[in-house]
């Protein structure tokens, strides 16, 4: 009786375990439904965005609430993604059909997205008022064979931040605009002369502690300053000749010497600039709050160094799209349209530094307007002095390809080898694809 | 009785029917359905027709410079990782099977980095490997050579990104290794000793003719699992240098999640896949020839 | 020492000022610091969901360890005692897959799950890892070793198997069901590719996942990502030290058998 008495306990008892697991699936799963706080007849518009920087975070999070506090026929619901793998959860979201209605996306994804056929043109919806005050830039961006599929509601801005008073000391020419850039040679002196006053040498700081995306966004101008490209801009069907040609390879050759000579930091705690470690950082409008906080009046921001061919600088920045999905398009355009409205728009750019998407909005930005402190941006957006990364379907190959081909360079291997491989890969992907041709 | 067989018979079937569901459905028809996606040109999100390409995908990997090396990277991880683990592992367990005042707690020493993620081990070692000569690992090996060292970018270093990897790995799955083994150890019967000893065998005899031959067995499984273990490898690379530089750390599996991941290439993923399924079989049949051998011995 | 460096420095760090974590690392005060505070264990709380991330891990850790316990060792028990057509090959088929590790058919099921709109979801951290060929095989070498005197008894009392798995067996077998258990903790405590893969959101993602983008979030603060660090691992080596000797022998159990 005792033998058998503790038998139904244990069964009892990993039933009880079992049921209890059954229950916390089941609470979970609740959960998850109940969060969206919806009323019962909101249409409700799914929207997805990346992490990015708390600042961006906290915009986003409050213009969700704001839009869905001033009506309630639409309720918004958000979800923010990690960056690292943005552009793979989308894939794997796509593959299983649950795409969100409105999509963030980092702009030269967009080409490969409507390729894929899982965005919608916004023609019809985006009125013309609109369109005439949004940067040439943002347009051009988000168009593809004639439709208007995307919209940001910021561009970015990239140059070299610079510590005044460094440049000073070494008695360095400060450049005032795109026009004036350093010229390559002129940059390594003044990268030479820098590294004498630096107890390490190591005086730039090109945000090699970044991944992914960050190097073809940061670094592929310097092909296009060269007079160079990632690919041939006419059909976008061959890399070689382009990417591995002479100019590119000695620009590449350039950059890789700035490695050799160690004047690149290895900015483990993304603060060498803000430490004082290197006078000069080569990275984006989003660090422009942190590094005027630290360094105010000391902070100068420059034009990227001119190799040969007039400087140049990355445009295009996350911008949003409405997917085939969506079964309420127009709910879902009214979101981006109230995220497009000028004083959501400064907010945004407010929080992250970038240049504002409306020419409207740029005008009162105390950081773009004319003789605000990054007037070098927007001015280099509207005066023609950014490349779009190529507008084609194949380009997050084209990236992954190039960032691959960047890493090697930087870490010493040789700049032609590394580059005829990478154009030989782009080109081996665009034939494996028929050209990318668009399909009806 | 023939009922009761019957019932038997039945409850037989039920006991396994769950766990072999479980391994048909998410292990044997991932399998296949690689070995059929392997032949195609098969693309996540594509809007291209699905092609048959034959063994075209396997061709191209099997030529790609990446994959070279991330099979080499692999090869030599095993090679290094396998030996040196297993010994110092072997050398901890015996200085632990001493019975010295203390051993409990270097054991517990030892075995603590094991509760410790991979993740979590290469982020620790992330710090520890700066760049700056201020840097952990740097600061060691300059006081090490006597100030000879000059500071190194250790995951960025061709030659030199490699052996950090193998480095922390060691240091995760040594204290693991060391707690099997010392339990072969304990259970090596002490006559055995006492008999060798009457024998005049010294301690170096007695190591290699009774402790070795008596924990062959142990070691051997725990040669097997860390030498498959190697060719899993990729939390550390993904998280610490991503492959680089230039190839020099990449693995098998990354270059799988990479394919299927940066570049949606189901087709040319599932060739790895199967690849690497051939891989890991290989090893284990090898392996499971030795353990043969040393029953036929026995 | 080169063992406890390492964790040494990173308790050390979680309670120092972000910058001086660098600053002072090739010093001594990277293992004696002048002043301490528990400001990065704060900011880790404020700047991610930490509780979301422990409880997803602890949540599918422990599910995948409870019923993987059940359904592994009741399948291993009809391949050690009973008899029943195929069942040979059945085994063969299970020892094949034993050392078959989950990452290499990770592409394929990635596949598939995506298909079956599985992601981003606890089912699939859990269902496809209840099921192991390793831990059967754990499990069937130990059950062949029992004696089978101990089931005769029942067995003419007239009890079923499953009573007899339950009454003899579990009750006799414990020391294989706790390293079977500790065996596949430590493997899903760590899992990371797979739930890279699979997962989206903040909402379902288990730690070491959390780490590994924590470590990439900017701002980077290291003392706030060896706080992280800290936190993640307290609890599971305060459970480690206590049930220390458990540990080891169940780990230890694994390898002698096999």
């Amino acid at each position: 009786m005792n033998r058998t008495g503790t038998v139904p306990f244990r069964g009892c008892k990993v039933r009880r375990i079992l049921l209890t697991l059954v229950i916390i699936l089941v609470l979970s799963a609740c959960e998850r439904q109940e969060q969206s706080g919806a009323e019962d007849n909101a249409v409700v518009i799914n929207a997805w965005f990346h992490s990015g920087r708390e600042g961006e975070r906290r915009v986003i999070i409050n213009q969700v609430e704001q839009f869905n506090s001033i009506q309630h026929a639409i309720h918004v619901k958000l979800t923010i993604l990690p960056e690292g793998s943005y552009n793979s959860q989308v894939q794997a979201a796509a593959l299983a059909g649950d795409l969100p209605d409105i999509l963030e996306f980092d702009g030269p994804y967009l080409y490969n997205y409507i390729w894929q056929g899982h965005l919608i043109p916004l023609d019809k919806y985006v009125s013309r008022n609109l369109r005439a005050d949004l940067l040439p830039t943002i347009l051009e961006q988000g168009t593809f064979e004639g439709h208007l599929y995307s919209i940001g509601t910021f561009d970015s801005g990239l140059g070299l931040y610079a510590s005044r008073s460094d440049l000073e000391k070494a008695m360095l020419r400060i450049p005032n605009g795109p026009g004036d850039a350093w010229s390559v040679e002129e940059f390594d002196k003044v990268l030479a002369s820098l590294a004498k006053n630096d107890p390490d040498g190591a005086v730039l700081d090109l945000k090699v502690n970044y991944r992914g995306e960050w190097y073809t966004y940061a670094f592929s101008p310097i092909i296009q300053s060269a007079g160079a490209d990632l690919i041939d801009r006419k059909d976008y069907q061959a890399s070689s000749g382009f990417l591995n040609s002479p100019s590119a390879i000695y620009a590449f050759q350039q950059v890789q010497s700035w490695f050799k000579h160690g004047y690149v930091e290895a900015n483990v705690d993304d603060s060498a600039f803000i430490l004082g470690r290197t006078a000069l950082s080569w990275v984006g409008h989003w660090e422009y709050p942190r590094y005027v906080e630290s360094l105010g009046d000391n902070l100068v921001v420059l034009p990227l160094p001119d190799f040969g061919y007039g400087a140049r600088s990355g445009q295009g920045s996350w911008n949003w799209g409405i997917t085939k999905n969506s079964r309420h398009p127009e709910q879902a355009y009214q979101f981006l349209e109230f995220i497009l409205q000028p004083d959501q728009v400064l907010a945004m750019a407010s929080a992250n530094g970038a240049v504002p998407a409306r020419r409207s909005v740029v005008i009162r930005s105390p950081l773009y307007k004319a003789g605000g402190p990054l007037e070098l941006f927007s001015n280099q957006l509207l005066s023609g002095f950014t490349v779009p990364r190529p507008r084609t379907p194949g380009y997050p190959v084209i990236s992954s390809v190039f960032q691959k081909a960047f890493d090697n360079i930087r870490n010493g291997s040789d700049v032609k080898d590394s580059l005829d491989k990478a154009a030989l890969e782009i080109d081996q992907d665009i034939k494996d694809n028929n050209g990318y041709l668009m399909i009806d | 009785m023939n009922t009761g067989r019957q019932h038997e018979r039945l409850a037989a079937w039920f006991m396994v029917i769950p766990a072999l569901a479980g391994l048909a459905v998410f292990v044997a028809l991932p399998l296949f359905v690689a070995l059929g996606f392997s032949f195609t040109n098969m693309r996540m999100g594509s809007p291209l027709p699905l092609v048959f390409k034959g063994l075209e995908q396997y061709g191209r990997i099997l030529a790609d410079e990446a994959f070279q090396r991330a099979f080499i990277n692999n090869t030599i991880f095993a090679l290094v990782v396998v030996p040196l683990q297993t010994s110092l592992a072997l050398f901890l367990a015996l200085l632990l099977n001493q019975k010295l005042k203390g051993s409990a707690f270097f054991r517990t020493l030892f075995f603590m980095p094991v509760v410790f993620p991979m993740s979590l081990v290469s982020v620790v070692w992330a710090l520890i490997y700066i760049p700056d000569p201020a840097g952990l690992m740097n600061t060691f090996l300059y006081g090490l050579s006597f100030g000879s060292w000059q500071a190194r970018d250790f995951l960025h270093d061709p030659l030199l990104a490699l052996p950090a990897i193998i480095l922390l790995s060691i240091w995760q799955g040594c204290g693991f290794q060391m707690v099997i083994i010392l339990a072969g150890l304990q259970a090596v019967p002490e006559q055995l000793y006492e008999a060798a000893s009457i024998d005049g065998a010294g301690r170096g005899q007695q190591f290699l003719n009774v402790t070795l031959p008596q924990i062959r067995n142990t070691l051997i499984f725990v040669a097997l699992i860390t030498t498959v273990l190697s060719f899993r490898l990729f939390d550390q690379v993904q998280i610490l240098t991503r492959g680089g530089p230039g190839n020099a750390t990449t693995t098998v599996m990354y270059e799988m999640v990479q394919t299927v991941f940066e570049r949606q290439q189901i087709g040319r993923a599932s060739a790895i896949t199967v690849v690497f399924f051939l891989i890991v079989l290989l090893i284990t049949l090898a392996q499971n020839r030795l353990v043969k051998q040393k029953r036929e011995i026995k | 020492m080169i063992f406890i460096v390492p964790i040494i420095f990173m308790i050390i760090g979680s309670l120092k000022p972000d910058d001086l974590v660098l600053a002072e690392m090739g010093t001594v005060r990277a293992f004696i610091p002048d002043s301490i505070s528990l400001e990065n264990y704060g900011d880790v709380y404020r700047r991610v969901a930490f509780g979301r991330f422990m409880l997803n891990s602890l949540f599918i850790t422990g599910t995948i360890c409870a019923l993987g316990l059940c359904v592994n060792s009741i399948a291993a028990y009809s391949f050690a005692r009973l008899s029943w057509a195929g069942r040979n090959i059945m085994l063969l088929a299970v020892l094949a897959m034993m050392v078959l590790p989950i990452e290499s058919i990770a592409v394929p099921l990635f596949f598939l799950v995506t298909k079956w709109g599985w992601r981003d979801t606890y089912l699939v951290q859990i269902i496809p890892f209840i099921a192991n060929a390793f831990s059967i095989y754990l499990f069937y070498t130990y059950f062949i070793s029992m004696p089978r005197e101990l089931e005769d008894a029942s067995r003419i009392d007239g009890a079923g198997p499953f009573r007899i798995f339950l009454q003899i067996i579990v009750p006799n077998a414990k020391p294989v069901f706790a390293s079977v258990a500790i065996l596949t903790f430590l493997t899903q405590w760590g899992a990371y590719i797979w739930p890279l893969m699979v997962t989206s959101g903040e909402d379902v993602r288990p730690l070491p996942l959390a780490i590994a983008s924590f470590y990439t979030l900017p701002p980077l603060k290291w003392g706030d990502i060896m706080a992280f660090g800290v936190m993640m691992i307290a609890p599971i080596l305060l459970v480690f030290l206590i049930f220390q000797q458990w540990f080891v022998r169940g780990v230890a159990s694994a390898g002698v058998k096999g």
